[in-house]
């Protein structure tokens, strides 16, 4: 009796879906569009974007522990360019907080430092997260602009011959901070972002407008059954949105996948069950094509390009948006794709943001069947 | 009266208003097994919103509704599985062909594929669309589309079949062709419920409820409502003239 219930409601589940189906093959530049779009955008990204960025958190490894060494640290951090945020670890530990994405770069200082610098040569070593590109770069720049300078100044005052420092730079992750490496991970998220919010609050709010739902809700069929079976298929389309960026960005760009291929899809099925309740949420409220257009660009595709740190550093953003950048799935997203394809992270890493993508596709898909009333009115 | 065994709907003083608009004033009627009950009134009577009360796409504001014993709104309710309902509005799917629709609505009712495609066969005979089954919906004729949602409706053959004005912009053979449809589901049984705003069609049902303004104004047999008033039973327009006549009459004195 009960798995007659079960059969019906998985058989009324694939009925949706492949009418939705049939939908998607009448209109099909709708999917030309969607898996065009990723191929597109990632050759137009992939160009490249440059943007200033500051507050970058660094850990310091001082095994020299002298005047000399910490007067360095407090002359590269004199203006706030780069914060310390991890001090007096191991080289081990420093690069942990790398992975961890903790700290962005790591500045080693050996022992023996202050000798060298008598003598005349010493170096330094930065470690750079290359994982974001952008920011590496940046980073890179303002660090050996920083170590120069506070060279000059300590030359002067223990009378060294110039140069008295050189900086020997290793970007971890992104060795030669190519910004296809960074863009990658955001453009997925963004791209999904868009063919799940917006495609899915346009065909739900299509079946308001035409009056379709009205012969629907006089069926069996059910609230949840009518939302999984609608989402399936484009949970599909955008799984294979992900297989293409992925693939275009080894195949072009020679974008690795490091991690655990496990957290990279759950990560992938998680956010797009987030997105696409969002979709439905969206069309539940609005019931217009329109409305739903402008509400979808203003809730997902903006916050998913403007505050995931696909473009902007997460870091840098104003401390208000910053907060609220915390409710912006792709944020998460983001952050699982760069751990998974450039850092080499797993589920061990990634879970809190595995977790955070699961708590918005839970609130969106229960807030969006609680607001999805089998009533007109 | 909903309680009665040979009662499948019923609308015990129900009250439904959308902002100031009170679309229905405390309308009550009961519609028998087995009868064609016609709900007659032009438009913004209230029969769209008395319709969807009953199909449980609505709730009242006031008052009970019942079909075939149950709460429509109740989302618990098994009463869907029995329910047929062919909107006003053309809600099939425009860019689904008329075998998809039809596949497509014989799976939300669980219909096996061997229960299907009889059905299929009876149905595409019935209503003369055999020679579409691969033309789009939203390119058939008024007519056919009307057809289409019948057959649709008709695919899990249910015991109350509700027609929201499901002759309106068709032409007069398919009207006819229409009714003569609905007259054979009644003789295997099914029990009907038709909305239209032509007062010609009040005849060919078994009773009418004569809705204006939100109010049912008469209901009764039609041949005897016209003899009542005097009227031709064929000319049922006079009789509704009259009963809205009356009423206002009423109201202003």
């Amino acid at each position: 009796m009960a798995s007659t219930r079960v059969n019906r409601r998985v058989g009324r589940i694939l009925a949706m879906a492949g009418k939705e189906v049939l939908h998607i093959r009448r209109d099909i530049r709708t999917l030309y569009l969607a898996l065009a779009l990723p191929v597109v955008m990632l050759v137009l990204f992939g160009f490249g974007i440059s943007f200033d960025v500051d507050h970058l958190e660094l850990a310091v490894v001082d095994q020299d522990r002298t005047d000399l060494s910490r007067e360095l640290v407090r002359q590269v951090t004199a203006p706030q360019e780069f914060v310390v945020v991890q001090d007096g670890t191991s080289p081990d530990e420093a690069v942990g907080a790398l992975r961890r994405g903790t700290a962005m770069s790591v500045l080693l200082i050996k022992k023996g430092f202050a000798e060298d610098v008598k003598r005349g040569g010493a170096q330094v070593q930065l470690l750079v997260d290359g994982a974001d590109g952008n920011s590496a770069t940046q980073a890179l720049a303002k660090a050996q602009a920083l170590v120069e300078m506070a060279g000059r100044k300590l030359g002067g005052s223990i009378q060294v011959a110039a140069p008295p420092l050189e900086a020997r730079v290793r970007t971890l992750f992104n060795p030669d901070a190519r910004s296809a490496m960074f863009l990658v991970p955001g453009l997925a998220a963004y791209l999904l972002a868009i063919v799940a919010v917006l495609i899915t609050a346009l065909t739900v709010a299509r079946e308001w407008e035409r009056g379709s739902m009205e012969q629907l809700f006089a069926t069996p069929v059910g609230r949840l059954e009518i939302v999984v079976g609608k989402l399936l298929p484009y949970l599909g389309i955008g799984l294979l949105q992900v297989l293409l960026v992925l693939t275009v960005g080894a195949w072009v760009f020679d974008v690795p996948v490091r991690g655990s291929l496990v957290a990279l899809s759950l990560g992938s099925v998680l956010f797009l069950v987030g997105m696409l309740g969002q979709g439905l949420l969206i069309s539940v409220v609005t019931r217009n094509q329109v409305v739903a257009t402008q509400v979808a660009t203003m809730t997902s595709v903006l916050p998913s390009m403007l505050l995931s740190g696909f473009i902007f550093p997460i870091e840098n953003l104003p401390p208000p948006l910053k907060l609220i950048s915390t409710l912006i799935p792709a944020r998460y997203y983001v952050a699982t794709l760069r751990g998974v394809l450039l850092r080499g992270n797993g589920l061990d890493v990634l879970w809190p943001q595995l977790v955070a993508l699961a708590l918005f596709a839970a609130l969106m898909l229960v807030v969006a069947t609680r607001r999805f009333q089998r009533r007109l009115d | 009266m909903s309680n009665s065994p040979d009662v499948d709907v019923s609308l015990e003083d129900v009250r439904r208003a959308f902002g100031a608009a009170q679309a229905l004033k405390g309308v009550s009627l009961a519609v028998h097994t087995g009868e064609v009950y016609g709900l007659v009134g032009p438009d913004g009577a209230g029969k769209t919103t008395a319709i969807r009360l009953m199909a449980g796409l609505l709730l009242p504001d006031a008052g009970r509704v019942r079909m075939l014993g149950e709460d429509p709104a109740d989302t618990r309710s098994s009463v869907r599985e029995s329910l047929g309902l062919v909107p006003q509005r053309n809600t099939l799917y425009g860019d689904l062909s008329v075998d998809e629709n039809l596949r497509f609505f014989s799976r939300l009712f669980g219909l096996s594929n061997q229960d299907f495609a009889e059905r299929r066969e009876r149905l595409l005979d019935i209503t003369r669309l055999g020679r579409f089954t691969d033309r789009r919906a939203d390119a058939l004729s008024g007519g056919m589309y009307k057809k289409l949602a019948l057959a649709c409706a008709l695919l899990h053959r249910p015991r109350v079949l509700l027609l929201d004005e499901p002759t309106n912009g068709v032409d007069p053979v398919s009207r006819r062709e229409l009714w003569e449809l609905l007259y054979g589901l009644v003789h295997e049984g099914m029990t009907l419920l038709v909305s239209t705003p032509y007062m010609d069609e009040a005849a060919r049902c078994h009773r009418v409820g004569l809705l204006y303004s939100g109010e049912l104004i008469a209901e009764g047999d039609p041949r005897e409502l016209a003899r009542q008033h005097g009227a031709a039973a064929s000319n049922f327009e006079a009789v509704f003239l009259a009963l809205v006549e009356k009423r206002d009459g009423g109201r202003a004195a």
